[in-house]
C-alpha cells in the first residue's frame, strides 16, 4: 500500500523556532530528531523528542508512534553532563 | 527545640527522619551534582552514603564543586575522598565513604548493598552501566544530568516503567562514551558545549535528594513519575513520559 507523506512541525524547545517537515509512515523519530538537530545546527550531543508529554521511542516509526498530519513535536536537549 | 539539629526537618510531617538516617545510599560520581548531592544528603540527615568516583579535582572544578579547593586541586586529590570528606565535616552523624575507583570496577555486592542509587554522572556509558545494575539489583535510581541551563533528573523505580536506557535513541548512540564535562586530560572534549554552572547544578541535585528522601519516607506515591526536564532560560520545568521500550535489553529486550 502506498501511503501518502504528511506534515508536521518540530518545534525547537531552546529557541522557540518551528520548522515543517514533510514525513511518511515509514519514517523513524530517530530521523526527526536528526534532521532537525542539522536544520538548526544543534551541537553534537543528545537529544529527545516529545509528543505533548510523551518521549518518543527513537527507533519507532512515525506510524508506530502514532504521528499524525499537523501534530506538534518538541525537540528537547536530553542533558548529560555532571 | 532550637538546639536540635533537624527540628525544623521533623516540622514536615511526612519525612521519615529515622529511615532517613538507616538508609544506605550509593552516589555514583564526585563532580559537580556529587558536590551539591553531598551536601543536601548531609543535610537532610543521611548518614550512610557511599561515595564513588575514579577522578581528581582540577581547578576548572572550583567554580561549582562547593568541597572542592584549590589545594585540592593543586594536589590533584580523588575527588571521592574530598566529597566524602566534606559531607562528614557537614554533619556529625555522616559517615561518608570514598571508594576512589570507576562504578563499572565496583564489586558485585555494591548494589545491592544500598537502598537508593544516585547518578551524579557525567557520561552516558557509565549511566547505562549504574542503570543495569541498579535494576538488575532492584533498587531505586534517581539520575541527574545537566547541562548549562538546561537539567534533568530521571526516577528509574524497577520492575516497573521505564529506565534510562528505555529513554536513549540514536543521539545518545553518537555521543556514548564521551565525558561531558572538563575535568583533566583524561577526558574527550566535546565541543561546542556550554560550561556547566553552579545554579543548574543546585537544582537539579536538590531534587535528586528531594526524591531520595521522599522514596526512604515511604511516599512513593510522591516519586516523580518519570523524568523531570528543567530549563533555566525560560523559567520551565516540566514532567515527560519515558516509555519502556520493549527492544530495551535492562527490560528483556534484544
Amino acid at each position: 500500500m502506498v501511503t501518502l507523506p504528511f506534515r508536521i512541525k518540530v518545534k525547537n524547545a531552546e529557541t522557540g523556532a518551528a520548522v515543517e517537515m514533510e514525513l511518511e509512515d515509514e519514517n523513524t523519530v530517530d530521523e526527526i530528531i536528526e534532521s532537525a538537530a542539522t536544520f538548526w545546527n544543534k551541537d553534537m550531543g543528545a537529544y529527545v523528542l516529545r509528543k505533548g508529554k510523551k518521549v518518543l521511542r527513537g527507533g519507532a516509526s512515525l506510524k508506530d508512534a502514532s504521528i499524525r498530519t499537523d501534530d506538534v513535536l518538541e525537540l528537547i536537549p536530553d542533558p548529560e553532563g555532571g | 527545640m532550637d538546639e536540635e539539629r533537624l527540628d525544623r526537618s521533623r516540622r514536615i510531617g511526612w519525612l521519615n527522619l529515622d529511615a532517613i538516617a538507616r538508609a544506605r545510599i550509593l552516589m555514583v560520581g564526585a563532580g559537580a551534582l556529587g558536590n551539591e548531592v553531598g551536601k543536601c544528603l548531609a543535610l537532610s540527615g543521611f548518614r550512610h552514603v557511599t561515595v564513588v568516583d575514579m577522578d581528581h579535582v582540577v581547578g576548572s572544578n572550583l567554580n561549582r564543586c562547593l568541597f572542592f579547593s584549590k589545594e585540592d586541586a593543586s594536589g590533584r586529590r580523588l575527588k571521592a575522598e574530598v566529597v566524602a570528606q566534606g559531607m562528614n565535616a557537614l554533619s556529625p552523624d555522616m559517615e561518608a565513604v570514598p571508594v576512589p575507583t570507576r562504578i563499572e570496577e565496583m564489586s558485585d555486592p555494591g548494589f545491592h548493598d544500598h537502598d537508593v542509587v544516585l547518578g551524579c554522572l557525567d557520561n552516558i556509558a557509565a549511566r547505562l552501566h549504574v542503570n543495569a545494575r541498579a535494576y538488575q539489583a532492584g533498587r531505586v535510581y534517581i539520575d541527574g544530568g545537566m547541562e548549562g541551563l538546561t537539567g534533568k533528573v530521571m526516577v528509574v523505580r524497577p520492575p516497573k516503567g521505564a529506565c534510562i536506557q528505555c529513554g536513549m535513541n540514536r543521539s545518545h548512540a553518537r555521543v556514548a562514551g564521551l565525558r561531558f564535562s572538563c575535568t583533566g586530560k583524561d577526558v574527550v572534549f566535546h565541543e561546542p558545549r556550554l560550561a556547566a554552572e553552579i545554579t543548574t547544578t543546585s537544582i537539579v541535585s536538590a531534587l535528586m535528594v528531594r526524591e531520595a528522601v521522599k522514596h526512604v519516607s515511604g511516599r512513593g506515591e510522591m516519586l516523580l513519575a518519570n523524568t523531570l526536564y528543567y530549563d533555566g532560560q525560560r523559567n520551565v520545568a516540566e514532567e515527560a513520559e519515558v516509555q519502556v521500550n520493549p527492544d530495551c535489553p535492562v527490560h528483556g529486550g534484544i
